[in-house]
């Protein structure tokens, strides 16, 4: 390995993460392990404030932060692993659509239905975000994350959907993701790149996340190519380097890799 | 259809048939899908500060936002997209998701934000468009919910400053142009010989940035060395909106005819293709891997 270091991938606690967060920070894992780094993985409460950019997750390698995942490939490439190279100039500018995709639809889906609709934020994200502090800053913090991402929502025009509307973008973009997966094993064919990273990590988090209700889930089933996908890529990189720790079908493996 | 579909929508300007990259893409789709709309401009009425454009009325139903309204034109039969595939449907969503989030940004900056084409350019068209008194506060208004959402959606902590979250903007719409146009290639549309929804958006993207005289435009110098997409905008304005094409004599886009300027345009070219260069090298030597790449 030419990477000096270990990468710590950096994020919040497992009783404190939301959906969209833990998607996020195990697309990055995905990549990581991926690209064949050893990744180790650390939680801490306050991880958002940590980042240098307020997202998380971050890596931090050696005497070097990084976060989110765009400049985490480009890092990563400019230390000499990437796994995209192969593709030529369209299929790149395809993958990069791909991704834009997942960002716009499933991501913004995410944090809708994490702080937008009403239920599932008194019951699921509040007490969870806010779950490491004292009375009275976790109704500050919680109510602020709450407040700012509604703004974000309004400002992107997604204020006006309900909760309906958000479901049937979810299963419109799967659906696009199945027709562009088809029946090969990888996004473009036998190599996985970051767009692969990126739809494991969200589609997994969406499959195994409890939330009030399982509609999203549901509408992530209904497209057995990605469920196969997801299956796939779980047993490549996941099952096999989780030697000492829980099974593979938790969230987040925290065990390190040799 | 017994009545005609009405189609409420900002008015044109600088060889375009609307201003607005929202309403262009409407009208682009309608063209390609052979669907008949009656467009009323909503300029010089109380209608552009109520209405929320483009807005299309039909049987007492209204609709709003382009994706929504190319649905309804789907349902009603009107569909540019019936002969794509079902992978060619899907790149569609992605690459309209690619131009919202990249491409967006920074045309709303270099419209709304950008202080030399808001005061010469942008606020006077919109001022003299929109009757008294609304002329006093509808480019206001826009230009704040420009700023925010760029703000909102792009400014993370450290680059809290508006100046600072312009760099990346700019480069990631440049990017975004760059991948366009390799997806372009050397075809008329982007999905063989006939246009689609995703021709219509990039069209309504592309379009007022080419046609329009900014005073200080380095997005749209970018633009103009990608012949390609000039060539894609000016193909769909002669053949689809001919009005247009019949007051513009010859291909330059930004459509003066002064010789000095032209030269001045070239040399501007030069120039920019010189720093683009300079700054591919840079790039080049910035991301070289600082150990030989290993391949697993």
């Amino acid at each position: 390995m030419s990477l000096a270091a270990e990468a710590f991938v950096s994020q919040i606690a497992e009783d404190q993460i939301l959906l969209s967060d833990s998607a996020s920070s195990l697309a990055v894992q995905t990549f990581l392990r991926m690209c064949g780094l050893p990744v180790q993985v650390s939680c801490c409460a306050n991880a958002e404030y940590m980042s240098p950019s307020g997202k998380v997750p971050f890596i931090h390698v050696g005497n070097q932060v990084v976060s989110e995942l765009g400049p985490i490939v480009q890092f990563i490439k400019a230390k000499g692993h990437s796994l995209s190279d192969g593709l030529d100039d369209v299929q790149r500018a395809e993958m990069k659509a791909y991704m834009e995709l997942v960002n716009n639809m499933l991501l913004t889906a995410e944090l809708y239905i994490q702080w937008c609709d009403d239920y599932t934020a008194t019951e699921i994200s509040r007490p969870r975000y806010s779950s490491p502090y004292s009375w009275p800053l976790n109704h500050i913090l919680a109510y602020q994350k709450q407040w700012e991402v509604r703004r974000k929502m309004n400002a992107i025009g997604w204020s006006g959907k309900n909760l309906e509307q958000v479901y049937e973008d979810v299963s419109q973009c799967c659906q696009a993701l199945s027709q562009r997966l088809g029946t090969q094993p990888y996004f473009f064919n036998k190599q996985p790149t970051e767009l692969d990273a990126l739809v494991f990590g969200h589609l997994f988090t969406i499959l195994t996340t409890q939330l009030t209700n399982d509609e999203l889930a549901e509408k992530v089933k209904s497209y057995t190519n990605l469920l196969s996908f997801c299956h796939r890529i779980e047993q490549t990189y996941f099952k096999e380097h989780d030697r000492e720790s829980q099974s593979g079908s938790s969230r987040h493996s925290k065990g390190s890799l040799p | 259809m017994a009545e005609p579909m009405e189609l409420l929508c900002w008015g044109g300007d600088w060889d375009l048939p609307s201003v607005h990259t929202d309403s262009l893409i409407v009208l682009a789709y309608a063209k390609f899908s052979g669907a008949k709309l009656a467009v009323k401009s909503i300029d010089w009425t109380w209608r552009t500060i109520t209405a929320s454009v483009p807005q299309l009325h039909y049987e007492a139903s209204t609709v709003t936002e382009p994706t929504q309204i190319l649905n309804f034109l789907r349902k009603q039969r009107f569909n540019a997209d019936y002969e794509l595939t079902a992978k060619q449907g899907a790149d569609t969503m992605a690459y309209i998701a690619l131009l919202e989030e990249k491409l967006r940004p920074a045309l709303l900056h270099t419209f709304w934000v950008d202080a030399d084409n808001y005061a010469n350019l942008t606020r006077p068209w919109f001022t003299s468009h929109s009757p008294f008194p609304l002329n006093f506060f509808v480019p206001g208004r826009q230009a704040s919910l420009a700023l925010s959402r760029i703000l909102l959606t792009k400014a993370e902590s450290p680059l809290l400053n508006i100046t600072e979250v312009e760099g990346k903007i700019y480069s990631e719409a440049k990017e975004c142009l760059n991948l366009l146009s390799h997806r372009l290639g050397n075809f008329h549309f982007f999905f063989g010989d006939t246009p689609t929804s995703l021709d219509a958006f990039v069209f309504g993207h592309i379009a007022p940035l080419i046609k329009a005289p900014l005073p200080s435009g380095q997005l749209q110098k970018h633009l103009n060395q990608l012949d390609n997409l000039c060539q894609f905008c000016n193909t769909i304005l002669k053949n689809y909106f001919n009005a247009s094409a019949e007051k513009r004599t010859d291909c330059s886009p930004t459509a003066i005819h002064d010789p000095v300027d032209a030269n001045l345009q070239k040399l501007t070219q030069l120039v920019n293709k010189e720093s683009n260069l300079i700054e591919k090298m840079d790039d080049n030597l910035r991301s070289s891997p600082q150990h030989r790449p290993h391949r697993h």
